[in-house]
């Protein structure tokens, strides 16, 4: 492993840990195969949706 | 020759007759607890178990290649128990911290701090994972 590690910015570290969770909450709910997918991805959006929403929220404070 | 009556309450087949039904959700937690999705497997709840593994192990090596904070038992700063708490429940991906992690954490930069959180969530996920295992053993949940 690179001793310097993986350099994410504030977007990309946002999506692969949105995807991580939302699949396994997904892992959690709904009975069938179908469900689980569809939970997962709206799961994933909405964390995505909500994210980057709070994110534009906070932008004026940040200066 | 009379069958036995079928025990809809019972817990999911993990073990078989002769055994603790009772030991048995606790068994399947601490399988849970100690690698991730390990008691679904156990509960042959296969799709759960790999999701586990797979959402667990990629929080803590996303964290551990972003070089986030990894907190040891040894803390006065009742947050850094508390991350100790959250970063421990990751079970196995927990202990190779020092391996996947060599170089020590890197809070100087953001990704750093995100990784700390990611570390966090690992431990998170995989309670969740837990209580989910345990209540499938107990026959709370299909």
């Amino acid at each position: 492993m690179h001793a310097s590690g993986l350099h994410l910015s504030h977007f990309p570290a946002m999506v692969i840990f949105a995807l991580l969770v939302s699949v396994a909450l997904a892992g959690l709910g709904g009975h069938t195969t179908g469900q689980r997918i569809k939970y997962a991805l709206w799961s994933f959006l909405l964390f995505l949706v909500i994210g980057v929403g709070l994110a534009w929220l906070m932008y004026p404070f940040s200066r | 020759m009379a069958e036995e009556p079928v025990n809809e309450t019972a817990p999911v087949a993990a073990g078989g007759r002769g055994k603790s039904l009772s030991a048995i959700p606790f068994l399947v937690a601490l399988a849970s607890l100690a690698v991730p999705g390990l008691g679904h497997a156990w509960l042959h709840r296969w799709g759960r178990g790999i999701v586990f593994f797979i959402a667990v192990g990629g929080l803590a090596c996303t964290g551990y290649l972003m070089r986030g904070q990894v907190f040891t038992a040894v803390s006065v700063d009742p947050f850094g128990r508390l991350g100790f708490l959250a970063d421990a429940c990751s079970g196995v991906f927990y202990l190779l911290s020092r391996f996947l992690e060599a170089a020590g954490p890197n809070l100087a930069r953001a990704a750093g701090d995100y990784g700390t959180r990611f570390l966090a969530a690992a431990g998170i996920v995989n309670l969740i994972g837990m209580l989910d295992a345990y209540s499938t053993a107990c026959g709370r949940r299909g």
